[in-house]
């Protein structure tokens, strides 16, 4: 019998592996591809350097005042000492010096509730790390205001900066993440009442802008609660964020259930098992999976609409960076600077976000398709 | 005949599911005529028929997967009625295998089968793991217990689906074309377990078209087309004495290749 011998592996052209490879794959592949790589290359070349000479090179990085960027040497790039000085507004708004550290604790105990379902273990995730998530909200803002922990009180006129965005994202996203869940369901319920009711209120608060929707809530929302009674404006405008956010993620998961094919319910019922049964553990994980990167893509979306609420006077960062700008001290044009530094800030925590869902992603995929 | 009092039904102690005067409607399509059939316990029934002659939507009633207009249907003593407590109560004693195995694919093969036993009879989760396994050595595949459905082939799903059916200690098991899904060499494993089942006694309504298995272990085969049942007979005379001439064609076409 022939033995079947394999030819030994050859290295492959020089002109298809490593850097030129690379180049010829990636940039130069077709005459055109040349001509828009050699292109964009040019601008970078033409724009970079000015850039990077402004953003670091020639960038003022120490000092307290304004006078620091205006001495003699110093350079006339971008002036940092305005975010370093401005900083503590730009994070904690005008909350007491002393009482710093509550946001602090607020902060990490916000990515502790986050990081929670990683941290338990699996028995008790559902149990404790559910509920914790929950109340966190609730008991942040009680300790940020002070008075039911007999720790001096903070209006929450003080409140700013931004911790106050993360704090108004993550406590309107975690209430409207089953309240909006449930407007799904009862969009696709079979009760003509509750459909409909759940129908008006997904498409109300998801066809009014958002803006239109913070005005009504410091002039109508009043009108529903006893009267006499002073709602503050942040709750209002905690109330309004979490109904907008609701009206959004309730068609982001009415989306998921329908991706969910029938046969699916059809199981769970022949089972045996009850409505709530059958939605939580066997409907609600497979519609979650499907609507993460929608899901994510809403919760961005809100985080970055707290900066509107500027409009109606709440200090967040970016009203804060405003005032700043328009400080009698600071004077000298610093506003590049500052909407940079808001936007690295905003970048980089909804870059953490993504990078959170797609873990998460990861996690639940257990389809195994090749 | 309709006229009669539904008390008056034609359930005997031994009768597990009484269907009478079953009448259905897609819209104004009218699905099922007429259906009667009483099945008693331990019995093995095979439905046959073309597509679309209302087989799978008539099992499909027995566990009110799918809702009927007219007529009564007793399953196990109970009567179907238009009540969520009633309907859970008759699916507990209802096992269902689908066409599409219908696996939970977020869950693993033990939570899929432990899952039933946990929630809906409310047993410990080591008595419900207990049970598990059990049932997954008798379909052959306990190794598989931590894999999740999409990792297995179709046959060993389609078996799990089976166990986790028997998971819940049906006294009825309803099968709706169980095996139609599957690639031909994989039709025999899950053919087996349904043969095994069978000879332990189990009840069983099987939508098939396997006639190899109607002949080996059916009592009675049906013959379903255009929403009636058409023809009911012992598998012998059911293949050998086709009294309709439709069912002498639905027979000399499927038997033909």
């Amino acid at each position: 019998m022939r033995e079947f011998k394999p030819l030994p592996a050859q290295p492959a052209p020089i002109d298809e592996v490593g850097v030129i490879g690379w180049l010829k794959n990636n940039l130069f592949s077709t005459p055109l591809n040349s001509l828009v790589s050699i292109l964009i290359i040019a601008f970078l070349a033409s724009v970079l350097p000015a850039l990077i000479d402004w953003l670091f090179i020639s960038a003022n990085w120490v000092g307290t005042s304004e006078a620091a960027c205006k001495a003699e040497g110093a350079g006339d790039g971008a002036c940092w000492v305005f975010v370093s000085a401005w900083m503590q507004q730009f994070i904690y708004g005008s909350y007491p010096d002393g009482e710093l550290w509550r946001i602090n604790t607020s902060l990490i105990a916000l990515g502790a509730v986050i990081a929670a379902p990683y941290l338990l273990p699996n028995e008790l995730r559902n149990s404790v790390g559910v509920p914790l998530f929950l109340v966190f909200p609730f008991i942040g803002a009680a300790f940020l205001d002070g008075r039911l922990f007999g720790l001096e009180y903070v209006s929450t006129d003080y409140w700013g900066g931004f911790s106050l965005n993360i704090f108004l994202a993550a406590a309107s996203i975690i209430i409207a993440f089953p309240l909006s869940f449930l407007w799904a369901l009862g969009r696709r319920s079979e009760m003509p009442f509750i459909k409909s009711v759940c129908i008006v209120l997904i498409e109300f608060f998801r066809g009014v802008p958002v803006l239109a929707l913070f005005f009504m809530g410091s002039v109508m929302l009043p009108l529903f609660f006893p009267e006499g009674t002073n709602v503050d404006k942040l709750l209002r405008v905690w109330i309004v964020l979490i109904l907008f956010m609701s009206g959004y993620m309730a068609e982001v998961f009415r989306g998921g259930f329908q991706a969910i094919p029938q046969g699916q319910y059809e199981a769970a019922d022949s089972l045996g098992l009850s409505y709530w049964q059958k939605t939580l553990l066997i409907i609600f994980p497979q519609v979650i999976k499907i609507s993460m990167p929608n899901i994510l893509a809403t919760f961005i979306m809100l985080f970055k609409n707290t900066t509107f609420l500027l409009i109606i006077g709440i200090f967040e960062i970016l009203s804060t960076t405003q005032t700043a700008l328009t400080n009698s001290n600071w004077l000298g044009g610093h506003a590049a600077e500052g909407y940079i530094f808001v936007a690295l800030v905003f970048w980089c925590c909804c870059f953490g976000m993504s990078m959170i869902s797609s873990n998460i992603e990861k996690k639940l995929d257990t389809s195994h398709r090749n | 005949m309709s006229n009669e009092p539904l008390n008056k039904s034609l359930s005997t102690d031994e009768d597990v599911i009484v269907i009478k005067d079953l009448n259905k409607w897609y819209g104004s399509f009218h699905v099922l005529k007429d259906i009667n059939l009483s099945v008693k316990k331990g019995e093995r029934i095979v439905v046959c028929g073309p597509s679309g002659s209302g087989k799978s939507t008539m099992i499909r009633c027995i566990n009110r997967l799918e809702e009927f207009q007219r007529g009564s249907l007793i399953v196990n003593g109970v009567e179907m009625i238009e009540d969520v407590k009633n309907i859970e109560a008759i699916r507990r004693e209802v096992g269902m295998v689908f066409q599409h195995f219908n696996l939970f694919p977020h869950l693993t093969i033990l939570e899929n089968l432990t899952l039933g036993p946990i929630w809906v009879q409310k047993k410990p989760k080591d008595e419900a793991e207990a049970i598990a396994m059990k049932y997954l050595e008798r379909v052959k595949i306990p190794d598989q217990a931590n894999k999740f459905p999409g990792q297995l082939s179709g046959g060993q799903q389609q078996r799990v689906a089976i166990a986790r059916s028997l998971c819940m200690a049906p006294q009825i098991m309803l099968f709706d074309e169980p095996t139609s899904a599957l690639d031909p060499e994989m039709i025999k494993e899950v053919l087996d377990v349904m043969v095994e089942l069978a000879e332990e006694g189990m009840t069983m309504l099987c939508v098939t078209h396997e006639m190899g298995f109607a002949k080996k272990v059916a009592d009675r085969v049906i013959f379903m087309d255009g929403g009636e049942i058409v023809e009911e007979n012992t598998p012998h005379e059911f293949f050998d004495n086709p009294e309709t001439d439709r069912l002498q064609l639905f027979l000399s076409q499927i038997l033909q290749h």
